[in-house]
């Protein structure tokens, strides 16, 4: 419908190295304390699965509970004000055994940040302490993990900064966070999260706040980086482009919850829920004419959008928090009980109403080993 | 630059010159003819004098000018002359044929000069009781600096962890934690620091002297005598119980046992016709005997708990480190408030959650992220805190209740000096060199903090 990507090709992909997902979040739901008022619910019933060797790009809008959904995987949220009101995080680690991360004690969720999960920050301005030079914090993240000398720290050090395409490393290792650019410090921060050879990475919105080349260079260098260690990267980002030319699996949040989860090439192709349609119609495409672009608020404006879906004729609505509950609503007592995540086509998860034609419709777990061929990782996305 | 080696010269000088200047003078011992005493092995014998710092003469030494100073009156120079000691004075007469009076009463010409340079106290004079300005300086600036800098260390420290678990505790912990504060803004701190200063002293002198245990010790027993089915009555009975009391101490027996009998044997006289009082008699009994039992038992304790025995260099030294505890145990509020700030706006900061997300330990994020950025701002109000806690011990030195006298400290050195400032005749010097010594000392203060703070901001060190 809207790319070139021909949708259900749904064997054209290889199949990730192990079917055994890396990571399982099953209704997480984590809230903040907001002083006298009501607690504010980040995020809400999240269900979504990381194969090895996957991108997953998260999207959505500003304040959907990405960033929040990333740290809780660290177990990161700073508690108070925040709290994890329920929900598993299942990671399989290293050798095989399956632990959630939100239950287990505290020395073990160190020794997996950093080591098992790595993540690249938002900011990477500020992401580096300014007292150090960028080779101590580098040796230090090495030295965390891993059993080595200093001077085998140092030369792994070495390595990771030349993976990252920094020039003359070795002497650069002295060299302090201000003396870097913005890029370059994002490299550091990347070669920090690489340099422990993590299996996940989360990257939370990596070159936001880098320029287009200097973007484009960091997301080809952790597609390179991915292929070489093998790792699944969780990628939160605003940009579709990216999304089309990086990610395998893309699962689109808002106000908190999982609204679409799907192939990359089929949510381009047929974008189930109104909002995502409402986000790609609102990309500009080479060859259009006219003067201005749709926004997201004429599509979800229109009712008929809502009507689109398989079962629409049953009662089948996508579940959007401004509108009115349908009539048939079947409220499940429990958490976010008027929602459910349901597999509408093989391989195509979409946030819905419990209404009455979903009534015991058991929530989906989003599971898709699927990741793109080789030959087509980097030829998608022209349309940006 | 210039600081720093002001500083660490005086640092080195008065700190390094501490051992001598509060060390003793010798005085030889003599006998009543006024001869030498010679020790075992022949060698003249020594006694120990009073401390460098303390000594002089106050009435022939006193109020001397520094030597180089021009501009001194007839009654000066002699006096000057006879600070000379007796066998330089014969020294300067054999060497110009003359009598040692003529050298005494000389104050022109080479003869005054080779006087003037065998003065001891030649540098910057001398004070009211005719001591060595420049040794008192020496011994000040070591009192001044040592309790400037602990304080300042002490009260940093203090604050630096008050401030930061605070910051890192987070909520209410937090919120009481600084109220504390707050309220101990609101009290003036000069009436804090004399409280701790003289409740320390006070519960030190206790420990020294013992009166209260003593007291207490008396109260006890005397209320246990009192309530004792035997009810002692008399003299006999208190000392039937004191030789219970003590029968183990072998030392009381022979000491408190037989001074007490020989005072009972001395008064017998008048005591025999007082008529035993039967056992059991009521406390009224007890009471009309209080007086006198209770020298008894008074004696006995100040056995049992005698007074301690402490040096007057050791108790000296106590009184300092109580200033310095009081100094420090109160300057580190506004430590506290910097270090809060900065450690909650640094607990935002993305790096402090890169390294939370690295798999740091709380420890290593604490020491290892976190307070190498504070060394900033620690480092500036420690050199700030430095001259406001030396400038304290001299503002309470000035009320009396810091340093006292006859130690020195650059505080009651001004203050004197100040006292000596009269329009008649102005002993300047005694006000000038301790006040100059602390200005330039303060000021060389700043210079270090200021070059501390450039070496230590990792943006301006490489420039
Ligand atoms: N420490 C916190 N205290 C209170 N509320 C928080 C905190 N962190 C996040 N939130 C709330 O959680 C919600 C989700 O925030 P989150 O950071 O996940 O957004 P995001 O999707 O990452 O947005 P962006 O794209 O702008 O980074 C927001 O409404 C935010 O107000
Ligand atoms: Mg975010």
């Amino acid at each position: 419908m809207n790319t070139d990507t021909q949708p259900d090709t749904a064997n054209q992909g290889s199949m990730a190295s192990t079917d055994k997902p890396l990571m399982r979040i099953t209704d997480l739901a984590v809230s903040f304390d907001n002083g006298k008022g009501p607690r504010i619910q980040a995020v809400d019933g999240v269900r979504l699965s990381v194969y090895p060797g996957q991108t997953l790009a998260v999207v959505g809008e500003s304040g959907c509970g990405k960033s929040v959904t990333a740290l809780s995987t660290l177990r990161l949220i700073p508690t108070p004000p925040g709290r994890y009101d329920r929900g598993t995080i299942d990671f399989r680690l290293g050798d095989g055994r399956v632990v959630d991360l939100l239950d287990i004690d505290d020395g073990a969720i160190r020794r997996i940040r950093g080591n098992d999960i790595a993540m690249i920050f938002q900011e990477p301005m500020t992401s580096l302490n300014p007292v150090f030079s960028v080779g101590d914090q580098i040796i230090e993240a090495i030295e965390l993990h891993q059993n080595v000398r200093r001077a085998e720290a140092r030369s792994i050090a070495v390595t990771a900064m030349a993976d990252v395409g920094i020039p003359e490393p070795a002497s650069r290792l002295r060299a302090y966070p201000h003396q870097f650019s913005g890029g370059m410090r994002q490299r550091v921060m990347i070669a920090m999260a690489l340099a422990c050879k993590p299996r996940l990475l989360l990257a939370d919105e990596p070159s936001t706040a880098l320029d287009v080349t200097i973007q484009a260079q960091i997301l080809e260098l952790l597609a390179g980086l991915k292929a070489a260690h093998d790792m699944a990267i969780m990628l939160i980002t605003h940009d579709l482009g990216v999304v089309a030319q990086n990610a395998d699996i893309v699962c689109v949040m808002y106000a908190g919850r999982v609204v679409e989860y799907a192939r990359v090439d089929h949510l381009f192709a047929h974008p189930m829920h109104p909002y995502t349609r409402g986000l790609l119609e609102c990309i500009p495409r080479l060859g259009d004419r006219g003067d201005r672009l749709v926004t997201i608020n004429e599509t979800i404006d229109r009712p008929g959008e809502f009507e689109q879906l398989p079962g629409a004729r049953d009662g089948v609505r996508p579940w959007w928090p401004w509108h009115d509950p349908p009539p048939d609503l079947v409220r499940r007592d429990e958490p976010a009980g008027d929602y459910a995540l349901v597999e509408i086509r093989t391989g195509h998860w979409v946030g819905l109403w419990r209404t009455a034609a979903l009534a015991d419709a058991a929530q989906g777990l989003p599971d898709l080993a699927w990741t793109r061929p080789e030959s087509t990782a980097h030829s998608q996305g022209a349309q940006t | 630059m210039v600081g720093m080696v002001f500083l660490a010269l005086m640092l080195l000088v008065c700190l390094g010159s501490l051992p001598w200047t509060t060390s003793r003078t010798l005085v030889p011992v003599l006998d009543q003819d006024g001869q030498q005493v010679l020790d075992t092995r022949g060698q003249p014998a020594f006694s120990r004098g009073p401390f460098k710092f303390n000594q002089g003469d106050p009435e022939a030494t006193a109020r001397l000018s520094p030597g180089w100073w021009p501009w001194k009156d007839r009654e000066e120079k002699l006096r000057l002359n006879r600070a000379v000691d007796a066998q330089t004075v014969q020294q300067i007469a054999d060497e110009h044929e003359a009598s040692t009076a003529d050298v005494l009463g000389a104050i022109e010409g080479p003869m005054h000069h080779d006087l003037k340079r065998h003065w001891p106290r030649f540098l910057l004079g001398t004070d009211t009781l005719g001591r060595s300005l420049a040794v008192r300086c020496l011994t000040g600036g070591g009192i001044s600096l040592t309790i400037g800098l602990a304080a300042a260390l002490l009260s940093v420290f203090i604050g630096t962890v008050y401030g930061s678990l605070a910051a890192y505790a987070g909520g209410k912990v937090d919120a009481v934690m600084m109220r504390i504060v707050d309220i101990l803004f609101g009290l003036p701190y000069i009436l804090l620091v004399v409280l701790l200063a003289v409740a320390s002293d006070a519960v030190l002198d206790e420990h020294i002297s013992r009166e209260k245990t003593r007291y207490r010790w008396v109260q006890s027993t005397a209320a246990s005598l009192i309530s004792s089915p035997q009810r002692s009555a008399t003299r006999d009975d208190v000392r039937a119980f004191l030789s219970l009391q003590f029968e183990p101490s072998a030392r009381f027996q022979e000491l408190a046992l037989d001074a007490l009998t020989a005072e009972w044997e001395r008064d017998k006289g008048q005591r025999e016709e007082t008529p035993r009082r039967p056992v059991g008699a009521d406390a009224d009994t007890w009471l009309s005997d209080f007086e006198t039992n209770r020298e008894m038992l008074a004696a006995a304790a100040s056995l049992t708990y005698p007074p301690r025995k402490i040096s007057e260099g050791r108790r000296t030294t106590y009184d300092v480190l109580v200033l310095l505890l009081a100094i420090g145990g109160v300057s580190w509020l506004t430590m506290a408030r910097v270090i809060r700030g900065q450690v909650l706006s640094l607990k935002a900061q993305p790096f402090m959650e890169a390294a939370r997300a690295m798999g740091a330990p709380v420890h290593r994020q604490l020491l290892r992220h976190l307070l190498p950025n504070l060394v900033g701002p620690i480092v500036v109000y420690a050199t700030l805190s430095v001259p406001q806690a030396i400038l304290q011990e001299s503002f309470l030195s000035f009320l009396g209740i810091g340093v006292k006298p006859p130690l020195p400290s650059w505080g009651n050195l001004a203050a004197e000096g100040l006292a000596e400032l009269n329009p008649y005749k102005s002993h300047w010097w005694m006000l000038l060199f301790p006040c100059v010594l602390l200005a330039t000392t303060l000021l060389a203060l700043n210079f270090v903090g200021e070059g501390l703070r450039e070496a230590f901001d990792p943006k301006r060190a490489r420039r």
